[in-house]
């Protein structure tokens, strides 16, 4: 069974039309930046996914986590811009940092005694949250999309 | 100009470092992770997003894919992954998180219709189907960003008969190009 989304790439490939549009190519060309070349990858956890559906447009919560470790984040949205809270147990220890990445730009914060971070005014799109550890391997979260 | 290294050495070398290999991947398959994330029914804007997340699943697992030689099956299938998770995205929630899904997976299958010439013996079958098909699938696949509305005037069809005739259209050419298959 193939499915209609082939099917139909299919043709406008052959068809030649439908290009990829050169900006794309270039994003993608460039994502090769954010390669780490070792890391341990912290995935999305089910229990905090969401907060109260009431809320439709509050914070969101996210957990991503490792066997041994976990980001808790909180995402707000203001003027079209996303602002990042969060914090990492267990606390890895003095000289910690923070990355939080996107494709265009990585804000770096070092990791105060709480464990807490957070950044505001970031461009919409793909996120990563890495925390650098000394002595140990740092940790990634998986790439999440965040829209208005 | 184009890189000769066959896909699996490419992943291989991107995986090293090698930002050049990197490079001839998305030279040889940001075309058709393009097309598939497209034909999902996304806008410009939500397309180009899933293939970055694509892109950015491929930098998520470049030591952990099962069968190099198939990245570029891989990378389809996880376009249309993240194409199909943006047009569900959320449940009214703002702002919308777009979680990855599951662990590591393998390249769907039906990917492999995107070779080039599976295209090619594809518009061969498209030329064998009847009217309002032939015209149809021509249409959708030449003019991409043609509405349902446009589409129904093209064929001088009504607009709501638009989606079902799309539908039985593409399980035609399914059908037509499986029997193909199935001839030794």
């Amino acid at each position: 069974m193939i499915d209609d989304e082939y099917l139909l790439a299919a043709l406008r490939i052959a068809a030649g039309h439908d290009p990829v549009p050169a900006h794309v190519s270039a994003a993608a060309r460039d994502t090769f930046a954010l390669r780490l070349a070792q890391a341990d990858t912290a995935a999305p956890a089910e229990s905090v996914a969401t907060r109260d559906t009431r809320d439709a447009d509050g914070p969101r919560l996210v957990r991503f986590a490792t066997q041994d470790f976990s980001f808790d984040l909180e995402v707000t949205i203001g003027d079209g811009l996303i602002d990042l809270a969060g914090r990492v147990t267990p606390h890895p220890g003095d000289g910690a940092t923070i990355d939080i990445r996107t494709p265009h730009l990585t804000v770096s914060r070092d990791l105060p005694s709480t464990g807490q971070f957070a950044a505001t005014g970031l461009p919409p799109g793909w996120f990563s949250v890495v925390c650098h550890r000394p002595g140990f391997t740092p940790v990634a979260t998986r790439w999440v999309r965040i829209r208005p | 100009m184009s890189d000769h290294r066959l896909p699996e050495e490419l992943l291989k070398a991107a995986a090293d470092g090698d930002h050049s290999a990197w490079t001839g991947l998305v030279g040889r398959f940001g075309q058709r992770m393009w097309s598939v994330a497209h034909a999902c029914g996304l806008n410009e804007a939500d397309t180009a997003d899933a293939v970055q997340g694509a892109w950015l699943r491929l930098l998520e697992n470049l030591h952990s894919i099962r069968d190099p030689a198939s990245v570029g099956a891989w990378l389809a299938t996880a376009a249309r992954r993240e194409a199909l998770l943006i047009s569900r995205r959320g449940a009214g929630l703002r702002p919308h998180l777009c979680l990855p899904e599951g662990g590591p997976f393998d390249p769907d299958p039906a990917s492999l219709i995107l070779e080039a010439d599976e295209g090619r013996l594809l518009w061969q079958a498209v030329s064998a189907l009847h009217e309002p098909c032939r015209t149809l699938l021509r249409l959708v696949a030449t003019v991409p960003e043609a509405g349902t509305h446009q589409l129904a005037v093209r064929l001088g069809v009504p607009t709501g008969s638009v989606g079902p005739t799309r539908l039985r259209c593409l399980n035609k050419l399914r059908t037509l190009i499986s029997q193909e298959e199935t001839v030794p």
